[in-house]
């Protein structure tokens, strides 16, 4: 009798382990891509440095980091390749749009959480959260189609002859549009989530609402709209194919001129994807693993500031 | 100073009024921007048709009779139809602007149905619906042409006997191949992803003990979520476009390479919308289940997961609605060719990459851009709303207990 009732009960406990380590698998499996990914593009990233590159030969790292010039191209097959100039634009492009999304951001989740009616937050949120999921290329079309228009004209006024309105401003115009909606949902939690008594404290003495709104509920809600911030850099930085139709590809030179032609470290790698081997092809993981780097760098940084400016503040 | 402090607060709160109108602005902009250029094209015809226009020289079948038969329908005053023939024909314009004449109806019995073709391809050709019709050479009189317009084609057509050679092309500019391509990759995608994030997700939330390990693997898999499409792309290209080149007759970027690489993209994205679901959950679901004899893999299989659907459903149709969008990696991992013909181991583009190519192209194809862009729109649209609703369904039928 008793073995009648074992037998199901040790093939349940088999089963349990395996199923147990099947999911397990699939966890770590899961895990693991990202190191493929860091390894595929370490590995082919690095090639064009090392290798001759069939006789082009190889490029100079230092030359790469710090260069002037990118020649992409059969006609020329060079191994100058540079991405120096490239690094300072994506930087420039992205802190100029920030400068635009971040207050327009953090303003309108404040709007959300404490000003808007029930109503009309409800309503601006339902907004914000479609702004959010359209995806890029429709973004980039908007850009391509509308704004370089818009940017256009605007050169013209100014007497500026620009290349039909593919310029610095059109892309900063389009990554501030594309990163509001990520600041504002990020910020709105943390502006929500502010200690009522905090408010309740400032408007006792006296504050006005207004008052209260930016010099309590904000500063308190410092670090969650900060780590918005680092979102919605991370999403510029990454961003490719909207950018890459408004941007207008620069092949060499470094311009801050806000009407010039712009080129970022994703747009440079989407151009002329044509060949599947040879140096035009590899040189597009390096560019990879400086894109990483890049990011990186920056969440590093804004993260450091973020514990510093969190702890000074801190009462 | 009351009244400096008051218009101090005067502007702060224009200032943020105006900050919030901004984000209507844009999304109103937008809509306009895509439903104004992209309606003029939205039809039927586009999603039914290819997008490369195909020229044809055929010849008819002397073999068959001539119609001389009735249309099956009434005509509208600008079109003009043979008897003799059975077709009708209509003037009309192409996206450049160019006059052309169009196959308005063809007659069941018409020699038009089953002609023979004289370039390469299949041997039979049917001239079909929206053709347009470039010349009708005649054994017996001078050559009829498009830009005489429709009325004096079908009174050549009347007066001759015998049809040399026709030369037509099928109608371009659709987006059907794209279409497909589309729904090839939201099944194969969610085929490689859901199985993978799911057990991923069962694991984290039902088996794992929380310990280191378990820890770094969250930890890993939410890495996933800050890395940029492109760089999946160049994964994708590194890695799962030579694996399928190996092992299928694919020669380059293909859909299944595609599908593989949107899978890790989404990846995190399943796993934590699922988790959450299984979190909410009760945990009386399972020590009830658990005491009533159940083994652990009964209890996960038959009582904690089904109970977690609904999140999984909102997890695959927020998938959806990324592999509809995603546009970079796709680039890599597929490449940027319009096909019409698709092949899940061949090149071609998801709409997406549709809008993309044409834009990246010099000139660039805006009406048609817009018309994808609309399409796209639309179902993001509702698919956000079904979101929405299932999500608030799912959340009642627990209560706020979680």
């Amino acid at each position: 009798m008793q073995n009648v009732i074992k037998k199901p009960i040790q093939r349940n406990k088999a089963t349990d382990l395996l199923v147990h380590q099947i999911l397990k698998g699939l966890a770590i499996l899961a895990a693991s891509f990202i190191f493929v990914i860091a390894g595929v593009i370490l590995i082919k990233g690095l090639t064009p440095f090392i290798t001759n590159n069939g006789g082009i030969g190889s490029v100079n790292a230092w030359k790469f980091l710090t260069g002037n010039t990118w020649l992409i191209g059969d006609t020329f097959a060079s191994n100058l390749y540079s991405v120096g100039f490239i690094i300072i634009q994506t930087l420039y492009v992205v802190s100029l749009s920030l400068l635009i999304s971040f207050p327009v951001g953090v303003l309108t989740a404040l709007f959300i959480a404490k000003i808007a009616p029930k109503k009309i937050a409800e309503f601006l949120r339902t907004v914000i959260e479609i702004l959010a999921s359209i995806p890029s290329i429709i973004y980039g079309l908007f850009g391509a189609g509308f704004i370089l228009k818009l940017v256009y004209d605007f050169s013209a006024i100014l007497g500026y002859q620009s290349k039909g309105g593919n310029s610095v401003l059109s892309t900063v115009i389009i990554l501030a549009l594309m990163t509001i909606p990520t600041i504002t949902t990020i910020s709105e939690v943390a502006i929500r989530s502010v200690d009522k008594s905090l408010i309740e404290g400032s408007l006792a003495l006296g504050a006005t609402e207004t008052q209260t709104h930016f010099k309590v509920v904000l500063s308190a809600a410092k670090s969650g709209i900060f780590t918005s911030a680092i979102l919605g850099v991370g999403r510029a930085l990454g961003e490719a194919t909207a950018v890459s139709l408004v941007a207008g590809s620069r092949r060499s030179g470094l311009s801050f001129d806000i009407l010039d032609t712009t080129s970022t470290l994703t747009t440079t790698m989407l151009e002329g994807m044509k060949d599947s081997a040879g140096l035009d092809y590899d040189i597009r993981f390096s560019v990879g693993i400086v894109l990483m780097a890049v990011i990186l760098i920056v969440n590093f940084t804004l993260n450091y500031i973020k514990k510093k400016v969190g702890q000074v503040d801190v009462k | 100073m009351l009244n400096k402090r008051k218009t101090k607060d005067l502007v702060l709160q224009i200032v943020t009024y105006g900050a919030a109108f901004l984000s209507i602005i844009t999304l109103s902009l937008i809509v306009f921007y895509v439903a104004s250029n992209g309606l003029k094209l939205l039809n039927i015809d586009l999603i039914r048709n290819n997008y490369l226009a195909v020229n044809h020289i055929a010849d008819i079948d002397e073999s068959i009779p001539f119609c001389n038969c009735e249309p099956t329908k009434e005509f509208k005053n600008d079109v003009y139809y043979s008897d003799k023939w059975g077709i009708a024909l209509i003037d009309d314009r192409d996206l450049l602007g160019k006059n052309i004449v169009e196959v308005y109806y063809v007659h069941p019995e018409s020699p038009f149905n089953e002609m023979i073709n004289k370039g390469v391809g299949t041997d039979v050709l049917k001239l079909g619906l929206n053709a347009s019709i470039i010349r009708i050479a005649y054994e017996d009189q001078a050559t009829s042409l498009s830009r005489f317009g429709a009325e004096r084609m079908i009174l050549e057509l009347d007066l001759s006997n015998s049809i040399r050679e026709l030369e037509f092309t099928t109608p371009g500019g659709g987006i059907r191949g794209s279409i497909i391509t589309t729904l090839y990759l939201i099944g194969l995608t969610l085929l490689f992803a859901l199985p993978i994030g799911i057990g991923a997700a069962l694991y984290l939330n039902e088996y794992a003990r929380k310990n280191k390990f378990t820890s770094t693997v969250r930890s890993l898999i939410e890495t996933l979520t800050g890395v940029p499409s492109i760089i999946y792309g160049l994964m994708g290209l590194a890695i799962f476009v030579p694996f399928i080149v190996n092992i299928t007759d694919a020669t380059g970027g293909n859909i299944i390479s595609g599908a593989m690489t949107l899978a890790v993209i989404l990846m995190p994205v399943v796993i934590r919308t699922t988790e959450e679901s299984l979190k909410v959950v009760p945990d009386d679901y399972r020590f009830a289940s658990l005491a009533l004899g159940a083994s652990k893999t009964q209890t996960t299989f038959k009582v904690v997961l089904p109970n977690a659907v609904p999140g999984i459903l909102t997890a695959t149709l927020l998938a959806i609605g990324r592999i509809i969008g995603e546009s970079a990696a796709l680039v890599f991992a597929i490449g940027t060719v319009v096909k019409d013909q698709i092949k899940l181991t061949g090149q071609s583009t998801s709409l997406a990459v549709h809008i993309w190519s044409m834009m990246s192209d010099e000139p660039a194809n805006i009406e048609l851009s817009t018309t994808i862009a609309l399409i796209i729109l639309l179902i993001v649209l509702i698919l956000n709303l079904s979101i929405k609703f299932i999500t608030k369904n799912f959340m009642k039928r627990y209560g706020v207990k979680a």
